[in-house]
């Protein structure tokens, strides 16, 4: 049981992981992650870069919507400008992946500064209505040039690394999961400086942020060129994981997919982001096992796909009313046990 | 310049418009009463017309009785709605009740594939299909008998709010909810009479839909056109949902004539930010005082 | 308290009977394993049993089990059985593709039928790669038609740009020189054929006056049917669509006067589909590749069908069917050579296929020499008879 952490200096109380067990533990986590693609099949490893894509991503909008309080539904179009970027870069030029995946994020990191203009004029509600409309401007300008393949799209060669081709589940893990633990590092990090505290002081009145001299405009666009560049290398992996890229691949469902993720994780948290899009990844291969064990589960697969729309607005509605704080929350919660025990909270 | 073309691509637009107007009036009257802003209208009108779908095309029963009954059960849907997932959420930020509204739409989005499949059907006719000549210019009768019905419901919901009792008690709960109810104003009833009636109108104006461009379970998408036009409007303002209806409904139609289908929704969508960056709560907005 | 202590017998049973059901359950997948003849031949399926395609994805889904369950109770090919382990997917890329890595990672897949365009060009890497599975789908994208770039996939009737191929070559016989309109759906379905079938109309001495494009979605189609009238085309011809908005055009059209004759494609021609156009629909054409459930004429293959089942089939349904026939005829051909089951041999094999009669589904012998089969005839709706009847021959392009 954990009675207290004592700390004697500032650096060790803006340390991210402070008690030894939670060191420990992230050893395990580390060596976990490590050892998986070797002990997984193949569609665990699909799952798991899947998950690592989504949790990028999810960070990302985190930094926007639960650290700024800037609510924006244009992720998936961000997505889209990284992963068209790396397309058409490894298309044509046939540049190193990396390099790619980096200018997918400056690309979108644009594209995030040119929706965030409106932001000092509109807000709330009304500025999430403007990332609606960047998001079918976006799909528009897919959709209608010649240079990024029209309807058709792009196809993506797959990506190359000394010479070896990253084109399995297994090789690629070994690029996202380390591009997304260096964002997800990178984004903790972030709620540790002057900017971060910046992002958290606008999301709680930002008439009293600017009073206490926060540039409100350069800061509101940094949060959004920020996180659309989580969006765009998130966004340049799922091109290199799915090596085709077509404006359909990023509809408005995506993006309210992502911020459903990190509400239902809780908004505003680091780990509600992960485990967030954790969850709603995984949900969906839940409910399929769910229906493969049932009996008479042949003629319940007709209903999977509606019964999951269904399920994914049911896990919206019932996280916000009876939880709002999400699975984070949870995890907190069931911490405070364990360090409490055998005393109760 | 052919002037008739344009006269002609002008009334449809207005038209069409009009229907825009009928759906954006259900948005309005909830976020009036309750603040909420409503994800899910789109979803509400495909729940209205497959309602009606249901009374007159399963059950079979006439016209007179299957519009009534469609409207009543939306109605009921609305008012569950608003008691299971709007209520628990009052003080929450905005935020939260507008994802409620998103995964409000999904459910209702996977209840009607669930029970009605996700094929796309077309409803009974009932709209008189004579063609409308304005002299030598043509207008579709469905569009236009749909504006017609727009404007009638828009007219009554004016009249209501200036003169009825509950139209001013809305009124006086959208204002301020503490002062409604130090006046004796049954604020929960005002919510859920709001819920009820907005799902009413959604019902009317997803019939309508529903009948010029058949229902399928992907129907809510109408609803993103909806969210449009209230924002140009102002998301509380009667006046502006029909003024900013037959603004969007005309541009849409011209963009599409003139330039390509294409350039519908990008047209919208651009009209939509060049208002927001003129006049951030829309063309007849109350604009937010925010006080520290 | 009472001491329930176990006896040592007691102690042993237990542990004995254990012993014995984990064995068992050991041991039975190793029986399992020890089959006659040889293992199955695994045909996999991302099928859109939900979702927009659904009507078209039950109906496959049947077709196919139909189809391997015809064949298995004759013997298999060869003495193994065929399995077909499908996965639904709700018409959405991402969960086909995962539909694609969870059969594939479970079972020795050959062959595999994808349900759209999306998944088709999403997954033809991996196809590639993995070298051992032949792959049809639902889709009838032109760009699939390529065989260098799709060298392991098929296409179970002509591409869309074929199909349009077809309805033009009817026009230009029936009405040399007149106007046809093309009305199309903003998606990538629906632009697929555009550019390319108007350079065809243009070389049949055909002219295409308006293409009018439609945003996906759209409820209200007024000012498209503005534009549609003021082109006056003598045939307009729907693609992209399955049901919407094809009715309102049509009633529309003829309020306003229009004199043309309305045509679709593939999707739209299902018979059940063209019925719910109501009297909009009479006189609608469209090509299909293949009959339907209900045609008169000598099809040995129709008449098995309609032995096992006394209700209407959709064409989706002939589609799975003939899609498993296709399949089936390429394994046998590759196994009769000696060769193993891979990628490129089935390639080979379906490419072997000439002159081939698929017992009536498509009405002539067809030959598959690249990624697809151009051949189709134009059907008439009579609404009346509630039926969809021949208004051409079969035309082979």
């Amino acid at each position: 049981m954990r009675i207290g952490t004592l700390k004697e200096s500032y650096l060790a109380d803006a340390a991210l992981f402070d008690s030894r067990t939670q060191k420990a533990w992230l050893l395990v986590l580390a060596a976990a992650l490590v050892l998986f693609p070797f002990f997984a099949g193949s569609y665990w490893l699909y799952l798991a870069c899947l998950v690592a894509i989504n949790v990028a991503s999810a960070s990302g909008l985190n930094i926007l919507t639960g650290y700024t309080g800037l609510v924006s539904l244009g992720q998936a179009a961000f997505m889209g400008l990284g992963a068209y970027t790396v397309a058409v870069l490894e298309q044509r030029l046939g540049t190193p992946f990396l390099l790619n995946l980096l200018a997918g994020g400056v690309v979108a990191m644009l594209g995030g500064l040119v929706v965030g203009i409106p932001s000092l004029r509109v807000k709330g509600l009304y500025l999430a209505i403007v990332t609606i409309a960047a998001s079918f401007i976006a799909h528009f300008l897919f959709a209608n040039f010649q240079l990024t393949g029209g309807t058709a799209g792009l196809a993506v060669p797959p990506a190359q690394f000394f010479g070896v081709l990253l084109d399995t589940s297994f090789k690629l893990y070994w690029v996202i999961v380390p591009v997304t633990v260096l964002m997800l590092v990178g984004s903790a990090n972030l709620f540790r400086t002057r900017i971060g505290r910046a992002f958290i002081a606008i999301r709680d009145r930002d008439i009293s942020a600017e009073v206490l001299g926060i540039p409100l405009l350069r800061t509101k666009l940094l949060s959004f060129g920020l996180s659309s560049f989580y969006a765009g290398v998130a966004g340049g992996l799922w091109a290199y994981f799915f090596r085709v890229v077509t404006p359909e691949s990023f509809p408005l469902s995506m993006s309210i997919f992502f911020l459903a993720a990190i509400i239902v994780g809780g908004m505003g948290t680091q780990l509600g982001a992960v485990l967030g899009a954790i969850f709603m990844t995984l949900v969906p291969e839940v409910l399929k096992l769910i229906v493969d064990v049932l009996p008479g589960g042949a003629s319940l697969t007709v209903f999977l796909s509606p019964v999951r729309t269904i399920v994914f607005g049911l896990l919206i509605i019932g996280f916000l009313v009876f939880e709002p704080q999400g699975l984070a929350e949870v995890w907190r919660r069931i911490r405070r046990f364990f360090h409490l025990w055998p005393f109760r909270t | 310049m052919d002037w008739l073309t344009l006269f002609e691509i002008g009334l449809t637009g207005l038209a069409s418009g009009g229907l825009y107007a009928l759906a954006a009036l259900a948005f309005v009257m909830v976020y009036k009463a309750t603040r909420v802003v409503n994800l899910a209208i789109g979803e509400m009108l495909m729940a209205g017309a497959y309602l009606f779908f249901t009374f007159a095309a399963m059950f079979a029963l006439p016209l007179w009785l299957a519009i009534p009954a469609a409207v009543l059960a939306a109605g009921v849907l609305g008012g569950v709605i608003e008691r299971t997932m709007i209520r628990p959420l009052l003080g929450e930020p905005p935020i939260s009740v507008f994802m409620v509204t998103i995964g409000l739409g999904s459910v209702l989005v996977g209840l009607v594939e669930v029970i009605w499949s996700a094929d796309q059907r077309r409803l009974p006719d009932f709209l008189p299909s004579d063609p409308i000549m304005v002299g030598e210019a043509f207008l579709a009768p469905k569009v236009f008998w749909g504006a017609v019905i727009a404007a009638v419901f828009i007219a009554a919901v004016l009249l209501v709010f200036r003169f009825w009792r509950g139209g001013v008690a809305l009124r006086a709960t959208a204002g301020d909810q503490a002062a409604a109810y130090s006046v004796g104003i049954n604020v929960p009833r005002v919510f859920s009479l709001s819920w009820v009636v907005a799902a009413m109108i959604a019902a009317v104006s997803g019939i309508v839909v529903g009948s010029i461009g058949g229902i399928s379970s992907a129907m809510g998408v109408f609803g993103l056109s909806v969210l449009v036009v209230v924002i140009v409007g102002g998301l509380d303002s009667v006046l502006g949902a029909l003024v900013a209806g037959l603004l969007i409904g005309l541009i849409e139609a011209l963009a599409g004539f003139y330039l390509g289908g294409e350039y519908k929704l990008l047209a919208t969508f651009i009209v939509l930010v060049a208002v927001l960056m003129l006049r951030p709560y829309g063309l007849f907005g109350t604009h937010e005082i925010e006080r520290l | 308290m009472t001491d329930r202590t176990f006896t040592p017998s007691q102690y042993s049973a237990r542990r004995r009977s254990l012993l014995i059901a984990a064995g068992a359950t050991l041991a039975a997948p190793l029986a399992a394993h020890a089959q006659a003849g040889g293992e199955d031949i695994v045909i996999g399926g991302s099928i859109p049993m939900t979702g927009v395609f659904a009507f078209a994805g039950i109906g496959i889904d049947a077709g196919m089990k139909d189809y391997v369950k015809m064949v298995n109770d004759a013997g298999g090919i060869k003495g193994r059985k065929i399995r077909y382990v499908p996965e639904d997917t709700g018409y959405k890329v991402d969960v086909s593709v995962a539909a694609f890595k969870k059969i594939t990672s479970q079972n020795k897949v050959n062959l595999y039928y994808g349900d759209s365009t999306g998944f088709a060009k999403t997954i033809n890497p991996e196809l590639d790669r993995n070298g051992n599975i032949l792959m049809a789908g639902a889709s009838f994208a032109t760009e699939l038609n390529d065989p260098k770039k799709y060298p392991h996939q098929f296409l179970v009737g002509p591409d869309y740009t074929e199909m349009f191929g077809i309805l033009l070559n009817h026009i230009a016989k029936e009405k040399p020189g007149a106007k046809v309109a093309f009305v199309y759906s903003d998606s990538e379905f629906g632009r697929d054929p555009i550019d390319e079938s108007e350079a065809l109309a243009k070389k049949l001495g055909l002219s295409v006056p308006v293409k009018i494009m439609t945003p996906a979605g759209s409820v209200d189609v007024s000012t498209e049917v503005i534009k549609l009238r003021r082109a006056a085309p003598d045939y307009t011809i729907f693609h992209g669509y399955i049901l919407a908005p094809i009715p309102e055009f049509i009633t529309q059209g003829k309020q306003q006067g229009m004199k043309s004759k309305w045509m679709g494609t593939f999707w739209t021609m299902d018979s059940s589909t063209v019925m719910k156009m109501g009297e909009a629909g009479d006189g609608f054409m469209g090509v299909m590749p293949y009959r339907y459930y209900y045609d008169t004429e000598k099809a040995p293959m129709l008449e098995k069908i309609r032995a096992l089942h006394a209700d209407y089939q959709s064409t989706a349904y002939i589609q799975g069917f003939l899609a498993a026939m296709l399949f089936v005829e390429s394994a046998k051909r590759t196994l009769d050579a000696g060769k193993p089951l891979t990628g490129d041999n089935l390639k080979t094999a379906l490419n072997s296929i000439k002159d081939f009669d698929t017992g009536g589904l498509i009405g002539v012998p067809i030959t598959i020499s690249g990624n697809s089969i151009p051949v189709g005839r134009v059907y008439r709706a009579d609404m009346k008879a509630q039926k969809m009847v021949p208004a051409s021959d079969w035309i082979k392009l």
